[in-house]
């Protein structure tokens, strides 16, 4: 919980303070806020807009937080309408390499500084990347936190709320990879990753298919995590709630929620590949085919996709009428994307079980697969396991899935336009985002957004934009990513002028509530805020 | 008027922010922003102050009260008061009060014997000198300091980088507050002058000499920049000297010139003169004392009775009100009023501290009402000097013990941590807001100032995380990019074949119409294939050669007038040549004295004042930013992170771009300043082609070069980096080690371990501009002169080599012309460029070959090379003393 006190309206740069008062003893998790729409207790009764007011407002996802933890409020559905950018709150994320994988903490110092510029810029906090490959590099069960941990403990110091991200994949720039000994059994055991049709391994991430196969040295990945999870959680209980009030789940290669489907072609001209050649995934189409009474069909994935780098309609899978729109198209993707939604449900319910009660929010990531989204099929959706027969809505089932874990859903590229995107990748961003948050909306998933890794022109102004929106409100936003670039004069200046946009924005309702002479420092509780003045000659 | 701040003992105290009534209440401590940024911006505020007659907020609007209560232990308690057990408020303050201290500084030249003499310079107050100092040699000019030589360094000197030395002054005697220093000189030496700045390490100040350096002479014919100290000019004329107030860059330093010197001053040896001289000074001494506060409740009446004592000097009269409902708002008690007590605007009480009954410091007692909350003062010293609590009132509260809280743990302070006062402050100004609306000024400057200080951090985290970020991607991830459209032309490489004249020398100014004799040699140079020239510095300047440029607006200089320069360029154009202009970037003399008589403040069109040079040079007294590159001494540095700099330097360039013609820049000491600004200002000005003058030392062992020069030639590429590649650079790592490659017979310096080029040309070839001469490593000057009689060999390595290769003017107007025209029209001829793939086949002590694009072949030294004769028909093209190249018919 915190208070906000807001500066006067009429000079352009505004300065938030957030204030932790543990004293003051009472729990919004007793009381039901739900109908204030903005979430924003005030404690004055006069509504007269002489009166200043300090208020005290919590996001939805902090009252969600405690609905969670009571075990009996109804999951808090976003607010609709009225949407100001008041209750958006801003992240910025760590380095990926903030943590070496010995466990130090690189660029102490520039962080340091960063975090202490951050902060008093107003960001509300910072996510930090948590590598699975750093942490418990060196033997299943063997967890190292300290260099996290010292980071955690210097983003307490300076003040700032900490996001953290479990990562269980890999990075290729910095270079991070999975745990030695998990790559070791990869090498050992064939068919952990996923794999295309020409028997080219993913490395970075483990397949969907032995999420509940004992490949890891007689654990499943998912008993794995979520040793992870727990360790993760006693590791870090001190900071659980107070300084870190969200979790990021991976939940595929970087973190995303998709197929690896570009493998790790920087080449996004075409619509990506399937992955679904690997020991496991071939022997639970196989089971699949034979169950739905195809068996035929189980030998392997489309033939008549196209490579990586051909267009999409090259080949007949795609196109319109295309194998993908057929029985057997619609066998195959269901079948691909189950895999991906039930992988899903695994990982948050993992998470779930695990940070039940500590007061934090879980989140998933989601790509932004925007390529080629012009076109019918969609490929790019396809490729990456975002199907829905019948032509339904592709994203319905995930959206149920983070709704029944009570999960928020992170979904990137909140800063691509339309008019940037090159016109023959025949991609839209802006629509494609509409609609997952539509789906979002739908089943009740409170959304927040995140910038996509390059810088884009316009960038800036299109998150604005996509903040305001007032038909799903999204509260939070996360901005990758701190490192030279973030801090070169350049780029620093754009990103001032961004949060302070955002800020001048929270206050335009409040500009009008001062313009009167009568303002005055109201108190809260018993406590003071009262400023003490003295004219001296 | 002048606040002080003062700093509690409890400043980090848990309970810093104490609850009253058992709720949380908002106490903010701690100060202003100034205080915690940078000590400079206090005083510059402090000056506001004082200027204009409101009061800032640093007096009145910034008080907080802190709240502290007896339950700290931690803190030094005075018990004041037999009665402890009613005791509810007890705490020591130290405040720390600043008197000015006036002394001398004196500085005496003596003779021990023939050619041995004696400087000493002593210093009459308490403090931590430090005597920095330079000298000049015999034959320097311009005002940069050198190390003196070893001997005459004495013993606790410390070599403050290339430049000066520090030598701490001792105590002349315990107990004395005389301090001193003595330096022998030896006249056998050629030193030609001592320059010295004092500096106190305790304050941090520095203190000079007429706002320059004080240079004391040991020859006659030192030029005489008013300086001087014991000359027989300057001697003699010291009542000149009165209007000399050095103001620097550190509060409370003033040396006031009004001095008396003189003492019987002999004729001796070179002309010198023995000599005394004295010059008053005065310092801001800070005095210790402390303020202790005890508040009981009188068991008889239940009133609060504070009790204040001081061991400060003079009068002292306390400022004070009460607080009230949990209010940290100032209010008038009832009467009666304590003795001596004034009303103050109906705002404030003033009391007057009575001397005590033993004489030793001063007390009052006020006694106050049992419903009060607290009592909030601070302390006046006299019209101009007020005390408070680290930026906060005193503040004691009245509360009970039965109502004190059960005291936290450190909790709290563990979560405010380090960015508490920060944030404090953030707090603070965001209460500010709110109840000062009115003051919309004050807040705007606490704004700025927190602006400023996000900037800072920004801008160290940034230059951190570009130096730990390993900046260097191996040549093919550097040149994949932009190798593929190869004729793309970039800032940073021009078309990739230019081939560079340097075209001029030192000596170029003299004639005053070298502009003209350039033009006459145009078709010469372009027949010889050069696709580029570089002018000399084209603006007016302060020294002959053009690189103490002065007003950048104005092109008459000693190479000849704006139209002879325009004409040039476009006589240049005509034969196909591209013309740098030779841009000083870095530095630019001033036209004016600021009021301390230091020259920092600027004409001409581009009128800028102190806040455009640098702040931490102190010899030039810049408002600007610290400096985000090295210093150049001799000159005011601009200070680029200015953004008003910024804008009319590119404003500055785009018109040289447009109104001369100019196709590009030779950068001038661009390690002067960071990197980024360089490329802002390429953005702005889109160079055909740009190349930096990044010199820095190589690394040597024990006077012998270093084979691996990876470190130099990453400062190198590091720079080039942070222009994000839009200019290139001098490859001075390649110049260096073809220095000792020829000198010493060592050619297998000529291969990095990898087997590539050592240089920075090895590196990141399509961003080294290699060269073997310039105007200051050779021409008249011979700063670094590259081994004589060997030039051919280095025209024959950089003329075959990638990266953009220079020729020097005094080479190609010499008895190597025609073989470095061979050189050229080869190099042209076999369409070599900068990123041309070298393939080096042998590097042994004598001999080093490589052959380059597969078309010609190269090898320099003695020992003998022949081109594999394989499928290759390998020709001789030049041949030369020690060198030999072939190409491929």
């Amino acid at each position: 919980m915190e208070v906000s006190v807001i500066g006067n309206p009429q000079t352009k740069k505004i300065y938030r303070a957030e204030l932790t008062y543990r004293e003051l003893g009472f729990r919004f998790g007793s009381q039901v806020i739900s109908g204030d729409s903005r979430n924003r207790v005030s404690f004055l009764t006069h509504q007269s807009s002489k009166w200043k007011e300090i208020k005290i407002r919590s996001s939805p996802r902090s009252v969600r937080c405690e609905a969670i933890v009571s075990d009996q409020a109804p999951f808090l559905k976003p607010t609709p309408n009225s949407r100001s950018l008041e209750s958006v709150k801003l992240f910025v994320g760590l380095p990926l390499d903030t943590v070496s994988d010995c466990n130090n903490v690189n660029h102490l110092k520039a962080i340091t500084a960063g975090l202490k510029a951050l902060k008093l810029l107003g960001v509300e906090g910072i996510e930090l990347p948590i590598f699975w490959g750093v942490v418990e590099k060196e033997a299943p069960g063997k967890y190292e936190w300290s260099g996290y941990l010292a980071v955690a403990e210097i983003v307490k110091k300076v003040g700032l709320k900490l996001h953290a991200s479990l990562s269980f994949h890999g990075s290729k720039h910095p270079e991070i990879s999975l745990p030695d000994w998990v790559a070791k059994i990869g090498e050992a055991e064939q068919g952990i990753y996923f794999t295309d049709r020409y028997g080219k391994q993913y490395k970075d991430c483990l397949s969907f298919a032995v999420d509940d196969v004992p490949v890891l040295d007689g654990k499943t990945p998912m008993e794995v995590y979520r040793g992870f999870c727990e360790s993760f959680k006693s590791a870090f209980s001190d900071y659980l709630g107070n300084t870190i009030t969200g979790i990021t789940l991976g939940l595929g290669p970087d973190g995303e929620l998709r197929y690896p489907s570009h493998q790790h072609e920087t080449n996004l001209s075409g619509a990506g590949e399937f992955q679904c050649y690997d020991k496991h995934m071939l022997s639970a189409l196989k089971h699949y085919a034979e169950s739905t009474g195809n068996p035929l069909w189980g030998l392997g994935g489309p033939h008549d996709a196209p490579a990586y780098d051909q267009q999409p309609c090259s080949t007949s899978f795609f196109s319109d009428g295309g194998s993908w729109e057929s029985q057997y198209g619609d066998f195959f993707l269901t079948w691909y994307s189950s895999l991906l939604t039930s992988h899903a449900d695994r990982v948050l319910s993992v998470a779930s079980s695990a940070f039940k009660g500590t007061g934090v929010s879980l989140c998933g990531k989601l790509p932004l697969l925007h390529q080629w989204n012009k076109l019918r099929s969609q490929p790019s959706e396809l490729t990456a396991g975002f199907y829905s027969s019948g032509g339904h809505d592709r994203y319905e089932a995930i959206a149920e899935i983070f709704a029944k874990n009570s999960c928020r859903m992170i979904i990137l590229g909140m800063d691509l336009s339309d008019e940037h995107q090159s016109p023959a990748s025949l991609s839209s961003p802006e629509s494609l985002l509409a609609h997952i948050k539509t789906s979002c909306k739908r089943q009740g998933v409170v959304v927040s957004g995140q910038n996509s890794a390059a810088s884009v022109p316009g960038g800036f102004e299109r998150i604005v934009e996509n903040l305001k929106d007032e038909s799903v409100g999204v509260d939070l936003f996360t901005y990758q990513r701190m490192g030279a670039v973030f801090f070169s004069p350049e780029h620093f200046h754009a990103f001032t002028v961004f949060v302070r946009n955002m800020n001048q924005f929270k206050l335009s309702s409040y500009d009008q509530a001062v313009e009167g002479d009568k303002a005055k420092t109201m108190s809260i509780g018993s406590g003071t805020t009262g400023a003490a003045s003295l004219q001296t000659a | 008027m002048s606040t002080v701040p003062i700093e509690p003992l409890l400043h980090h105290s848990p309970l810093r922010r104490t609850s009253l009534n058992g709720a949380r209440t908002f106490l903010p401590s701690s100060l202003n922003l100034r205080c915690h940024f940078t000590s400079k911006k206090l005083h510059s505020i402090g000056r506001g102050i004082a200027s204009g007659n409101s009061l800032g907020f640093l007096s009145s609007e910034r008080r907080r009260s802190i709240a502290i209560r007896a339950s700290s232990s931690d803190t030094a308690v005075v018990e004041t008061t037999s009665q402890s057990d009613d005791v509810i408020f007890n705490e020591n303050f130290p405040v720390q009060r600043i008197d000015k201290a006036e002394g001398k500084i004196y500085v005496r030249l003596k003779k021990v014997k023939e050619n041995d003499w004696e400087l000493s310079v002593g210093c009459s107050l308490p403090g931590k000198w430090i005597l920095h100092w330079g000298v000049s040699y015999v034959g320097d000019t311009g005002s940069e300091w050198d190390q003196p030589p070893e001997d005459m360094r004495p013993p606790g000197s410390l070599a403050i980088k290339d430049y000066a030395i520090e030598t701490p002054l001792e105590k002349l005697s315990e107990g004395d507050s005389f301090h001193e220093v003595t330096i022998n000189l030896n006249l056998e030496s050629s030193v030609a002058a001592l320059n010295f700045v004092l500096k106190d390490e305790e304050t941090g100040a520095w203190y000079q000499h007429k706002g320059r350096d004080f240079k004391v002479p040991l020859l006659d014919d030192v030029p005489d920049d008013g300086n001087l100290i014991g000359s027989k000019k300057g001697f003699g004329a010291l009542g000149k000297l009165s209007n000399i107030v050095v103001k620097p860059d550190e509060p409370g330093a003033d040396v006031q010139e009004k001095g008396k010197s003189s003492s019987g001053s002999t004729k001796e040896g070179k002309g010198l003169e023995e000599f005394y001289e004295e010059m008053p000074i005065s310092k801001h001494v800070a005095g210790d004392n402390s303020v202790s506060v005890t508040a009981r409740k009188c068991p008889e009446t239940s009133k609060n009775i504070v009790s204040i004592e001081t061991d400060l000097p003079g009068d002292v009269t306390v400022h004070w009100g009460v607080c009230k409902n949990g209010n940290k708002k100032w209010e008038i008690p009832a009467e009666p009023h304590p003795e001596e007590t004034s009303l103050f605007k109906n705002k404030a009480l003033r009391t007057r501290l009575q001397r005590k009954d033993d004489g030793n410091g001063l007390s009052g007692l006020f006694s106050l009402d049992e419903e009060l909350e607290g009592l909030c003062f601070v302390l006046k010293l006299n019209e101009n000097t007020w005390l408070n609590n680290r930026g906060e009132d005193f503040y004691v509260p009245f509360l009970t013990s039965a109502a004190l809280p059960t005291p936290k743990t450190n909790q709290e302070v563990s979560d405010s941590g380090f960015t508490a006062e920060i944030i404090t402050e953030i707090r603070n100004l965001a209460i500010d807001i709110s109840s000062h609306k009115n003051q919309k000024t004050n807040v705007k400057e606490v704004q700025e100032n927190i602006l400023q200080e996000i900037e800072k951090l920004a801008a160290e985290a940034y230059s951190i995380f570009r130096s730990t970020t390993p900046a260097f991607t191996p040549e093919s991830d550097l040149e994949s990019e932009d190798e593929k459209p190869e004729i793309k032309i970039s800032s940073g490489t021009g078309s990739g074949f230019e081939i560079l004249c340097q075209g001029f020398n030192w000596e170029s100014h003299k004639s005053g119409r070298w502009y003209q004799e350039l033009q006459e040699k145009a078709d010469e140079l372009a027949s010889l294939g050069f696709t580029v020239l570089w002018l000399p510095p084209p603006t007016e300047s302060v020294s002959p050669e053009g690189y103490m440029p002065k007003d950048l607006y104005n092109l008459n200089s000693r190479y000849g007038t704006i139209d002879e320069l325009k004409e040039t360029v476009k006589r240049f154009h005509k034969v196909g040549i591209k013309v740098l202009g030779d841009a000083v970037l870095n530095h630019r003399c001033a036209h004016f004295k600021n009021s301390n008589g230091v020259w920092n403040l600027f004409g001409g069109r581009l009128n800028w004042d102190d806040r455009a040079v640098v702040a931490d040079d102190p010899h030039f007294q810049g408002r600007g930013n610290k400096s985000s590159g090295d210093n150049f001494h001799a000159a005011p540095n601009i200070d680029h992170s200015q953004d008003f700099v910024r804008k009319d330097i590119k404003e500055w360039l785009c018109w040289m771009r447009e109104e001369v013609g100019y196709d590009g820049w030779r950068l001038d000491f661009v390690r002067g300043f960071w990197g980024g600004y360089v490329k802002d200002y390429m953005d702005a000005s889109k160079p055909y082609f740009a190349v930096g003058e990044y010199w820095d030392s190589l690394s040597y062992t024990y006077g012998e070069m270093d084979y691996n020069q990876d470190a130099h030639r990453q400062r190198i590429v590091d720079w080039i980096n942070a222009t994000s590649g839009a200019a290139g650079a001098f490859d001075v790592t390649t110049k260096g080690i073809l220095h000792a490659a020829l000198q010493k017979c060592e050619y297998w310096r000529l291969s990095d371990p990898k087997g590539k080029p050592p240089g920075v040309v090895g590196w990141w070839p399509s961003r080294a501009v290699t060269f073997i001469e310039n105007h200051d490593t050779g021409s008249t000057q011979g700063h670094w002169r590259f081994p004589g009689g060997k030039e051919m060999q280095g025209y024959a390595y950089i003329l075959t080599h990638p990266g953009t290769p220079a020729v020097f003017f005094d080479h190609i107007y010499s008895d190597y012309r025609s073989e470095i025209a061979s050189l050229l029209s080869l190099r042209n001829r076999q369409k070599l460029h900068c990123r041309s793939e070298v393939n080096i086949v042998k590097s042994e002590r004598d001999v080093y070959a490589a052959i380059i694009d597969e078309k010609v072949a190269m090898k320099i030294g003695p020992g003998h090379y022949e081109p594999p004769s394989g499928s290759q028909n390998w020709s001789v093209a030049v041949e030369g003393r020690d060198y030999k190249v072939w190409e491929t018919s």
